[in-house]
């Protein structure tokens, strides 16, 4: 059912996932998988459970029922890569930008000489070298995004996980960096879901799109996005498919 | 430009005032015993305390030690029972605000001793130390400890939840996340502890030397009723103001250095 690409093999299985909070059935069943290096979008009505459902995946809390596997294992933060960009903030305000790109990568043992020069890389792509020795709250909002982003990919996580990272940020600052993004998945080949409210941002970001329900919610459609890139907003075939899923979620 | 100007017409008034109010509270002061309002019996003048200031620079009588030797063993004791209280109760305290087995096991004990006055210790550290210096090192310790473990405990529960959740996601373990994440976000309260805990010690110092002591500023304090000279125990007691807020300075300055050292 999944994988645009039958050759590409499934890095992630999602299995009758369900979450209740007490009698509040948030998540009903949901299955899907991802391929290697895909990067998948999921779009549905705020409070439908998109937070909840990624807290799942990265086991920050236990499901009612389902699980998730990762290369067949059962997702486990300690053994598989995982990487998880909040909504919130979540610079560490006595770490320098740098330290706190490191972080990940710290708390991964990498040795010294191989995280400084992937930190290199990265702030460079990002383009954070320039504040690499400031304080978090010495630079702006998009910034502080980038650094969760940045700390994010230099762990090369099997599975990155994002849960609305631009929502708080105006849009022209927004293309800005999702094409940053564009280009660092592309690169890095890391395998992304990206959760949004906002239908544009995940067609221009995604391979493919996942439509959420309202709760109980669960997967009730699935939009390929086999546009070129980079993408136009205006190009006809872009606003077909983002009117689609507009219609979709609309019918729920 | 209107800030400064406001700066400059508040500045010379607040330089005046507490001179004035200083120089009015030690004329009238003076001026009572002078004029034999007061009977000597009850208070000593100003001038009489800083001649025993002066005099005991040099005089060990009649109290049986100089006035640098009551200092001396105040400030010794006063210090190691404050820095074994940061050495125990920062530590406890920050664990306790992260391991529930800590918590579970530290809190209620805890709890248990917190809301007994630290003089209330008194008569049985005479029984386990006599009058010496340990005992008043452990009443002092036990002042100590208890604003160093609740802020420190504070500051770790303080800490942003979310950024406990970031570190997990990246399979930080929990001692990781207590070392990385917990500890740094505590600081700034743990800090507030040095000058808290500063201030419990000194008080908790000079009670228990008032009760049990052969040396020490309380102890001069006590002798000067004993031997009823109000000028000591005017003296025994500027000094101890004076040396708490000279105490109190410097920790100031150090807290300031730290946490400049870890906040921008
Ligand atoms: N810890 C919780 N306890 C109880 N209900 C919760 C909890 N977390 C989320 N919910 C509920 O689950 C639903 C989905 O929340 P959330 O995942 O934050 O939605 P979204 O991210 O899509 O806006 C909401 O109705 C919310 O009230
Ligand atoms: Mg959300």
């Amino acid at each position: 059912m999944v994988g645009n690409n039958p050759a590409v093999k499934n890095k992630i299985e999602v299995k009758d996932l369900t979450k209740r909070f007490g009698d509040l059935l948030v998540l009903d069943k949901i299955n899907f998988s991802v391929a290697e290096g895909e990067f998948l979008s999921i779009v549905g009505p705020t409070g439908c459970g998109k937070t909840t459902f990624l807290n799942l995946l990265s086991t920050l809390m236990p499901s009612s029922e389902g699980n998730i596997y990762i290369d067949g294992d059962v997702a486990d933060p300690t053994k598989h890569n995982l990487a998880f960009v909040f909504q919130e903030p979540t610079c560490l305000p006595w770490r320098t930008v740098r330290e706190n790109v490191a972080f990940g990568m710290e708390v991964k043992n990498v040795p010294e000489a191989v995280k400084e020069e992937r930190l290199d890389e990265i702030m460079d792509m990002v383009g954070l070298m320039d504040c690499a020795n400031l304080y978090p709250n010495q630079v702006s909002a998009s910034m502080v995004q980038r650094i969760a982003v940045a700390r994010a990919f230099s762990v090369n996580p099997d599975l990155l996980l994002m849960d609305e990272p631009y929502g708080q940020l105006d849009v022209k600052l927004r293309y800005y960096l999702e094409d940053e993004l564009v280009a660092l998945q592309n690169k890095l080949k890391s395998t992304v879901i990206f959760v949004t409210h906002n239908i544009e941002e995940a067609v221009y970001v995604a391979d493919r799109i996942l439509v959420l329900s309202n709760k109980p919610t669960n997967v009730r459609a699935e939009v390929v996005v086999d546009l070129p890139r980079p993408r136009n907003p205006m190009d006809p075939k872009f606003v077909e498919i983002r009117e689609h899923v507009t219609e979709l979620i609309r019918w729920w | 430009m209107s800030f400064a100007e406001v700066k400059i017409t508040k500045e010379p008034l607040m330089v005046i005032l507490p001179i004035l109010s200083i120089v009015a509270f030690f004329g009238i002061w003076q001026s009572l015993l002078s004029f034999g309002v007061v009977p000597s019996s009850l208070l000593a003048s100003p001038l009489q305390v800083l001649k025993l200031f002066i005099a005991k620079w040099t005089q060990v009588n009649p109290d049986g030690a100089l006035l640098t030797t009551h200092m001396w063993t105040s400030i010794q004791e006063a210090f190691t029972g404050y820095i074994l209280a940061l050495l125990v109760g920062i530590p406890l305290g920050l664990a306790m605000g992260w391991f529930p087995i800590v918590e579970g096991l530290a809190r209620p004990i805890f709890e248990l001793i917190r809301p007994i006055p630290p003089i209330a210790w008194i008569p049985l550290t005479i029984f386990w130390f006599g009058i010496g210096i340990p005992g008043k090192v452990f009443i002092i310790w036990i002042a100590g400890i208890v604003p160093c473990v609740i802020n420190s405990y504070v500051g770790v529960k303080m800490t942003n939840p979310v950024l406990i959740q970031m570190a997990r996601t990246y399979g930080a373990s929990n001692w990781q996340i207590f070392i990385k994440i917990c500890i740094p976000s505590a600081l700034p309260m743990v800090f507030g502890a040095l000058q808290i805990a500063l201030a419990y010690c000194w008080t908790n110092l000079v009670g228990a030397e008032l009760l049990a002591a052969d040396n020490g500023l309380g102890f001069m304090i006590t002798m000067g009723r004993r031997l009823a000279m109000p000028d000591m125990v005017l003296l025994g007691m500027a000094m101890v103001g004076l040396t708490g807020a000279v105490i109190g300075v410097i920790i100031d300055a150090v807290e300031k250095r730290l946490l400049a050292g870890i906040r921008r």
